[in-house]
């Protein structure tokens, strides 16, 4: 007699917490290519002000400062549309300019000497890895929400209020999911106390 | 490979839940038969109860504060602890948890350890050695393995267990100084056979309780170093970067001089690495396992 009247309850409750699952992490999902967009801009500003403090040493390399705008364009350009696979791959452009262009950077004892040279690279790096962070919290939403919306039960509430499957992000082939970091970076600045 | 590294997160998560469950069940249990065997009734384990209890409460909220406080750490400045303050804010970023606040603690001897009670209340504290002998890639194993701590709720439990550990401590030692003082005054009245094994029992109780605590504290904190390598791991993808940090520290032999007996599971490695404890315990009493053993598991990962 009972079971008559706790059944619905129990569905309801269960259909209700399914529901806010999906729409939870859809709003998550959101705020992680949000998040892609924001650090990905804070990286590209970060290069025309490298650029302009490193342009007096280094006069013969014109060929990487025309590559780096660029990639900055291109980066600006794919958060103005809010792809976050174009994102990633703009991230990903940025970087395989960088990397050459560091190498030049330590090479040269005038500009190694420079702190604010040292901050601005810092930071880029930084903002690098915010990038490839922010992409990786998204991969992992997007594959929790795909399972959800995949699985039984949960996927019969997903169909009935028309949930769609999340794009998420594609890993570049033969590309690992890290950053490799040069000794000479990765060694701490001087901490006086 | 990967589903089992979840399904051990969720089953190691159920074991801790058991013993804390069995943690406070003993601590009533050994007030209890304190109390009978005193002859005081089982009042003294309502009252043992509610000590811990009222401990347990204590140290939930204000357990992080203590431990930070005791060991004097500072808090974390983006500009002067450029690599630390980033590498937690990126993990963080990566985890999707709250940014936990971050402290440094002015010790040459590379350490670090994790505390609050849940993700929301957390803090990571790290000592200066740490922060300057380590670099950018290591420096994210390390954190990573913190932030596992706090992820998995280790950090609750740890602060909690310490102060359960010395709590039971307390009890026994207030007991067994009882036991020798009031004990001949009611030897009169007191002779039945029940009255000779509750108080053999208590005897042996009061023996073991330290002892049990104390092991409970170390299998706590044993199994819970190689989780949280594996779930850090699971964060940053790279086994090296922890990998390269353990060898590191290992080969560093300094002792960290603001840890105790109640705070040394908290921390990375053992801060007592340093110090020779010898005797036949030492291989149960130590709160940590051996790097070489955490630097294995690590290698089956990769």
């Amino acid at each position: 007699m009972y079971i008559l009247l706790v059944l619905p309850v129990i569905i309801a409750v269960y259909l209700i917490y399914i529901y806010n699952q999906f729409v939870s992490l859809r709003a998550q999902i959101k705020a992680a290519i949000q998040e892609i967009g924001n650090q990905l801009k804070r990286q590209a500003d970060l290069i025309p002000n490298l650029i302009g403090a490193v342009k007096g040493y280094l006069k013969h390399e014109t060929a990487i400062f025309d590559k780096l705008t660029e990639a900055r364009k291109n980066a600006l350009a794919a958060v103005e549309e809010g792809n976050a696979q174009k994102m990633s791959e703009a991230s990903a452009k940025i970087n395989q300019v960088f990397t050459p262009f560091k190498a030049i950077l330590e090479s040269n004892p005038e500009i190694k000497g420079s702190d604010i040279v040292k901050e601005l690279t810092m930071n880029l790096s930084d903002t690098a890895d915010k990038v490839m962070y922010s992409r990786r919290l998204l991969i992992n939403l997007a594959l929790q929400y795909n399972t959800l919306l995949s699985t039984i039960p949960s996927k019969f509430i997903g169909q009935m209020f028309g949930f769609k499957e999340e794009a998420g992000l594609k890993t570049p082939e033969g590309q690992s999911d890290w950053l490799e970091v040069s000794s000479t970076e990765t060694t701490t600045p001087k901490v006086d106390l | 490979m990967k589903s089992d590294f979840y399904h051990e997160i969720s089953a190691n998560r159920f074991k801790s839940g058991v013993i804390m469950v069995f943690f406070i069940a003993f601590v009533a249990v050994v007030g209890y038969v304190f109390g009978l065997a005193n002859g005081y009734g089982p009042s003294w384990g309502l009252m043992a109860f509610f000590l811990s209890l009222l401990v347990a409460v204590f140290s939930f909220f204000w357990g992080d504060q203590i431990v930070l406080s005791l060991s004097g750490a500072r808090l974390a400045d983006k500009k002067r602890d450029f690599n630390f303050y980033t590498v937690a804010e990126n993990l963080c970023l990566g985890s999707g948890l709250p940014q936990p606040k971050l402290y440094v603690l002015e010790d040459s001897a590379p350490n670090a350890f994790a505390t609050g009670r849940d993700p929301k209340h957390a803090s990571i504290c790290a000592t200066t050695g740490l922060l300057t002998k380590l670099n950018r890639t290591e420096l994210e194993g390390v954190i990573s393995h913190e932030l596992s701590h706090v992820q998995n709720y280790d950090s609750r439990l740890m602060v909690i267990t310490s102060v359960l550990v010395g709590t039971v401590a307390l009890l026994s030692d207030w007991f067994t100084r009882s036991l020798w003082f009031d004990r001949h005054d009611r030897d009169e009245d007191n002779k039945s056979n029940l009255g000779i094994i509750i108080f053999i029992l208590a005897i042996v109780l009061s023996l073991l309780a330290p002892i049990i605590a104390q092991l409970i504290q170390l299998a706590i904190s044993r199994r819970r170093e190689f989780l949280a390598d594996a779930s850090a791991v699971a964060l940053t993808r790279y086994p090296k970067g922890l990998i390269a940090a353990l060898e590191k520290i290992s080969a560093d032999y300094e002792p960290l001089e603001t840890a105790n007996r109640a705070t040394a599971h908290l921390y990375f490695v053992n801060p007592f690495k340093g110090k020779k404890i010898t005797g036949m315990f030492l291989n149960l009493f130590n709160t940590h396992p051996p790097i070489e053993e955490r630097i294995n598991a690590l290698r089956t990962i990769s």
